[in-house]
C-alpha cells in the first residue's frame, strides 16, 4: 500500500465552554438560544463564545430567546447591542425578530472588528461602523493588562481601581463591554487571515 | 556635514523608504559626526495634494497614478513640465497617447498644476536646514520628481551637492541621467553600502572621486563613469533600517487617518535562482544577481526591534526571492513569536506543502510565488522551473493554508504558439475555485533581463517605451541609456488566443469569490476509501461527487501532481489497480469534471481541504454555506 499524504488539518479550536453547542468542519450550532440582552455574566460569557468563534473563522447557527430582551426590548436598546456586536456572528432569523437584527445579519463582516497581538502590545482595528473606522495601539501596561484580563467575562467590582479605569477606557471606546456588573473584551484575535488578506 | 536623504514622489505612502532607513543607518554608523535629516517628499506630495484640492485629491488617488501607471509614466509626467520649466511641456502628447490608448489621465491632470508649488515649497523647506549634500533615492518613477527638486536646489543654492542613487542608477541608466542633467553632481550606480561613503569623504577632502567604483562625477565639464564595482556588499555589511524619522512624519500627518502603516525588511539581495537560470524576462535585480542573505536570526532580529519600536504588525519583505535558508531559522522564529504578524513575501512556486504551511504559520500570509504561467511550454520558454502542474497545486495549497496569493498571466513570449494555450484556455474554468491572476499581461521587454541582453533570444528590435516621449525631453539615443522599459514588436500570441486567454483570465477573476471546490472525508465508509467532493464553482452544476476504491486514492495521489505511469505505479502498489484503459477513461472523466488539471505532462487534484474566509461571505452571511464539510448537500450526487 503506497502511503497517501494526511490531508492538511485544522486545529480544533478551544471553544469556551458553558454554551452547549455541536461543531462540524467549520459550522458551530448552539443548542440553546443565547440571551445577551438579559446582560450580567451570562451575557458575556456568550460574547465571549461568539468572539472566540469568529476569532477561529467558524460559522455560528444560533438564535436569540424569544423572550430576551434583544428580542422583546425597545429598538433603540436591540440596537444598541446590535451596534455594538456587529462584528461577531449575528443571530438566524426568527419570526418576529426586531428588524435591529436583520440590520445586524446585513452588516455583519469577518474582522470587522478585531485585534492583533505584539510583544507588549496588542493592535485593534474597528471598522464596525464604516465612516468611523479606528485604530487603536494598546500598550500601556496597565491597559494592555486589563485587556488580557477580561478576555474572559470578569466582575468588575473585583478589579483594582487601575483595572475599573482601564475597563472604562475600553469601553468608552467600544472595545469592552460592561453588562450588569461583568465586563468582556470585543476583538476577537485574529488567528486565520481571509483571502485577499488586506481586505480587513 | 549635514546631509538630506530624500525621497520623493512616487514612495507609496504606508511605507517607509527603505533606501533612506538603510543609508541613515549607514551614516550613522560610518560617519557619526555628521548630521542626517530625511524629507519624505512623497508622503509630502501626498498632504499637499489633500491640502490643495480641499480633500479631492487622496492617497487613493496618489496610489492610482503612482503605483499602478507605471506602463504609461504618469507619475513622472506629472512633475516634467516643472523639470522643464514649461506648464505645457508634454501635456499635448501625452493626451494623444492617452486618446489613442483609452488611459484616463484626468487625476494625473488635476495633480499636475500642484506640481511646481510643491517643488518650490520643497527646496525651501530642505534649504532651511542648510544642508551640505543632498541624497536622492529614485525607483520606478521616482525620478523626474527628484530630477525638478534637484534642479530647483541647485538654481538657488549652486554650492550644494546633489547625489543620486537606487534602482533607476543602476548601469547605463545612471551615467545618463548624470550626462544629461548638470546639476546632478553624482550618481551612484549599484548599492550605495561602500560607495556612498567613499563618496562623502572625498566631497570632505575636496578630492575627485575617480577611484569611487561606479560613481558618475563631473570631471569639469564631462561626465565621467567610474567602472562597476565587482563586488557585491556582504550581508553583514547591509545595515538594519531606521525609520525613526519616517515615524515621526507618518505621525504627525492627516494621512495617517487614510493609510495603514507598515514595515519594509530586507533579508537577501540578488536571486538565487536567476544566477542558474535567469528567468529570460526579469530584470529585476539590475546588474546585481549574486544572491546574498543576512542569517535568518538576524533578520529576525530586525524585524522583532523594528516591531517592538514602531508598534506595528505589518511587514513588507523587499527580497526578489525567500531565502530557502529561513523556513529553516527565520520562519520558525517568526511562527514561534505568537505575534500576529502580516508578512508579505516573493517565494518560488516549487514549494512544498509543507512550506507553504509554515509560511502561513509564521504569519507570511501574502506571497508572490511568480506563477506567471500555466502553459508548460511557455514556462520552458522563459526558464522557469517549474512546471504548470506544481504551479496549480501551489494555488491550491495557497487556499488549504488561508494564503494570499498574487499572481499575473504573462504572454508574449518569443516562440509560443496559440497551440500551447488551447488546453490551458479550456481548462480555467475549472481552476475558477483558486485565486485569480490580476490579469493577463503581454511582457515588456526590461533591461537587464535575458531578452534585453541576448535579441536572439526573440526581440530583434527594440526602442524606449512610448511613454517616455511625454516623460523625457530627451532625444532617443539617451532614452535608450536612460530607460527600464522598451517596447517591441509582439511576440508569442496574439489575435484571438490573446483575446480567448484575456477573456478567460477575467472570467476566473469574477467567478471566483463564489467558488469553491472541496473534498470531505467522511467517517465511518466500512473500510472503504470514500471521498465527497462538493462542487460549488461558478459556472458548473453545484452536486457532490461520490468517489470509492481507487478512484478515491487516485485523487488523493495527484494531489502532489503526477505523471500518468507514475500515477499507475502507485495504484499498483496500493493493491487492485484499475486496467490502462480504466484509467484513461477516468482521467479523461475527471478532467472534464474539472476535478483534475491535466497540463500534457502530469495531472493534478484540484479540489482544496479547505476554503479561506472570503469577500462573499461579507454579503452573504453566516449562512453555515461557507466551507465543504459543512455545505448542505443540496446539489446532485453523483459518482466518479
Amino acid at each position: 500500500m503506497s502511503p497517501l499524504p494526511a490531508p492538511p488539518g485544522r486545529t480544533a479550536p478551544a471553544l469556551p465552554t458553558g454554551q452547549v453547542h455541536r461543531i462540524r468542519g467549520r459550522l458551530v450550532t448552539v443548542d440553546q438560544p443565547l440571551r445577551l440582552g438579559a446582560g450580567g455574566r451570562r451575557a458575556a460569557a456568550a460574547v465571549q463564545f461568539l468572539r472566540e468563534c469568529q476569532s477561529h473563522d467558524l460559522v455560528v447557527r444560533w438564535i436569540p430567546a424569544t423572550d430576551d430582551p434583544l428580542f422583546t426590548g425597545p429598538a433603540h436598546e436591540v440596537s444598541a447591542i446590535a451596534g455594538l456586536l456587529r462584528h461577531l456572528p449575528a443571530p438566524g432569523p426568527l419570526p418576529g425578530e426586531p428588524p435591529e437584527l436583520a440590520v445586524w445579519r446585513d452588516r455583519h463582516a469577518y474582522g470587522q472588528l478585531h485585534h492583533r497581538r505584539g510583544p507588549d502590545f496588542v493592535t485593534v482595528m474597528d471598522r464596525r461602523e464604516p465612516s468611523a473606522a479606528a485604530r487603536f495601539t494598546i500598550d500601556d501596561p496597565d491597559l494592555l493588562a486589563t485587556f488580557r484580563t477580561v478576555q474572559v467575562p470578569t466582575a468588575v467590582a473585583g478589579l483594582s481601581a487601575l483595572g475599573r479605569e482601564a475597563v472604562g477606557l475600553l469601553a468608552a471606546e467600544r472595545l469592552a463591554w460592561v453588562t450588569g456588573g461583568w465586563v468582556v473584551a470585543l476583538p476577537p484575535r485574529i488567528r486565520r487571515w481571509p483571502v485577499p488578506c488586506t481586505d480587513i | 556635514m549635514r546631509i538630506h536623504l530624500v525621497t520623493m514622489p512616487w514612495q507609496p505612502i504606508e511605507l517607509p523608504s527603505l533606501q533612506v532607513g538603510l543609508l541613515h543607518s549607514l551614516l550613522d554608523r560610518t560617519r557619526p559626526d555628521d548630521e542626517v535629516r530625511e524629507f519624505h517628499g512623497s508622503l509630502r506630495w501626498a498632504e499637499f495634494l489633500l491640502d490643495r484640492s480641499r480633500g479631492a485629491l487622496r492617497p487613493g488617488d496618489h496610489v492610482a497614478v503612482g503605483s499602478e501607471s507605471i506602463f504609461d509614466g504618469l507619475g513622472d509626467w506629472v512633475f516634467s513640465g516643472v523639470l522643464y520649466n514649461d506648464p505645457e511641456w508634454g501635456v499635448a502628447r501625452l493626451k494623444e497617447y492617452a486618446t489613442r490608448r483609452g488611459t484616463d489621465i484626468s487625476t494625473a491632470t488635476a495633480m499636475r498644476v500642484h506640481a511646481e508649488e510643491f517643488i518650490d515649497e520643497s527646496a525651501g523647506a530642505i534649504l532651511d536646514d542648510a544642508p551640505d549634500v543632498v541624497g536622492f533615492t529614485s525607483t520606478f518613477m521616482q525620478n523626474v520628481s527628484s530630477l525638478a527638486l534637484a534642479a530647483e536646489l541647485k538654481r538657488r543654492r549652486p554650492g550644494l551637492t546633489v547625489v543620486f542613487g537606487g534602482s533607476n542608477c543602476d548601469g547605463p541608466m545612471g551615467h545618463a541621467l548624470h550626462r544629461n542633467h548638470r546639476f546632478v553632481d553624482h550618481v551612484v550606480r549599484g548599492e550605495g553600502e561602500y560607495a556612498l561613503p567613499a563618496l562623502l569623504a572625498h566631497i570632505d577632502a575636496g578630492t575627485a572621486p575617480a577611484d569611487v567604483p561606479g560613481l558618475c562625477w563631473w570631471d569639469g565639464p564631462e561626465s565621467r563613469a567610474n567602472e562597476e564595482p565587482r563586488r557585491t556588499v556582504a550581508p553583514g555589511d547591509i545595515p538594519s533600517p531606521d525609520y525613526d524619522l519616517w515615524q515621526a512624519a507618518i505621525d504627525a500627518s492627516p494621512l495617517v487617518e487614510y493609510v495603514h502603516p507598515k514595515l519594509v525588511v530586507e533579508g537577501a539581495r540578488g536571486c538565487w535562482w536567476g544566477e542558474k537560470h535567469h528567468c529570460t524576462f526579469c530584470g529585476l535585480n539590475g546588474s546585481a544577481m549574486t544572491f546574498r542573505a543576512k542569517p535568518g536570526t538576524r533578520l529576525w532580529d530586525e524585524v522583532d526591534r523594528l516591531v517592538r519600536r514602531h508598534r506595528i504588525l505589518d511587514v513588507v519583505t523587499v527580497d526578489n526571492i525567500i531565502d530557502m535558508a529561513y523556513f529553516k531559522d527565520f520562519l520558525p522564529l517568526a511562527a514561534d513569536s505568537d505575534w500576529d504578524l502580516r508578512m508579505h513575501y516573493e517565494v518560488k512556486s516549487n514549494l512544498t506543502p509543507e512550506q507553504l504551511a509554515l509560511l502561513a504559520r509564521a504569519g507570511a500570509v501574502h506571497i508572490q510565488p511568480g506563477i506567471e504561467s500555466l502553459a508548460n511550454r511557455t514556462l520552458d520558454l522563459m526558464d522557469k522551473g517549474v512546471g504548470a502542474a506544481r504551479n496549480i497545486r501551489t494555488l491550491r495549497e495557497c487556499e488549504n493554508h488561508a494564503l494570499t496569493c498574487s499572481w499575473n498571466y504573462l504572454y508574449g513570449f518569443p516562440g509560443e504558439t496559440a497551440e500551447d494555450y488551447a488546453s490551458v484556455i479550456d481548462q480555467m474554468p475549472a481552476l475558477v475555485h483558486l485565486q485569480p491572476p490580476g490579469g493577463a499581461h503581454r511582457i515588456q521587454l526590461e533591461r537587464f533581463s535575458p531578452h534585453f541582453a541576448d535579441p536572439a533570444l526573440g526581440f530583434h528590435r527594440r526602442r524606449p517605451a512610448e511613454m517616455y516621449r511625454h516623460v523625457y525631453d530627451l532625444p532617443e539615443e539617451q532614452l535608450a541609456d536612460l530607460v527600464y522599459l522598451f517596447d517591441t514588436p509582439p511576440a508569442g500570441i496574439g489575435g484571438d488566443t490573446e483575446a480567448r486567454l484575456k477573456a478567460a483570465a477575467r472570467d476566473w477573476y469574477t467567478g471566483h469569490p463564489a467558488s469553491t471546490l472541496v473534498l470531505e472525508q467522511p467517517d465511518g465508509a466500512d473500510g472503504e476509501e470514500v471521498l465527497l467532493v462538493h462542487d460549488r464553482r461558478h459556472g458548473w452544476s453545484h452536486r457532490t461527487h461520490r468517489l470509492t476504491g481507487w478512484r478515491a486514492a487516485a485523487l488523493r495521489h495527484l494531489e502532489a501532481g503526477r505523471t500518468r505511469p507514475a500515477l499507475l505505479r502507485l495504484l499498483s502498489a496500493d493493491g487492485n489497480p484499475p486496467s490502462a484503459g480504466e484509467l484513461d477513461a477516468w482521467l479523461g472523466d475527471a478532467v472534464a469534471l474539472g476535478l483534475l488539471f491535466d497540463d500534457g505532462r502530469s495531472y493534478v487534484s484540484l479540489p482544496t481541504w479547505h476554503v479561506p474566509v472570503r469577500s462573499v461571505e461579507r454579503t452573504r452571511g453566516p449562512d453555515g454555506a461557507a466551507d465543504g464539510p459543512s455545505v448542505p448537500d443540496n446539489g446532485e450526487k453523483a459518482a466518479v
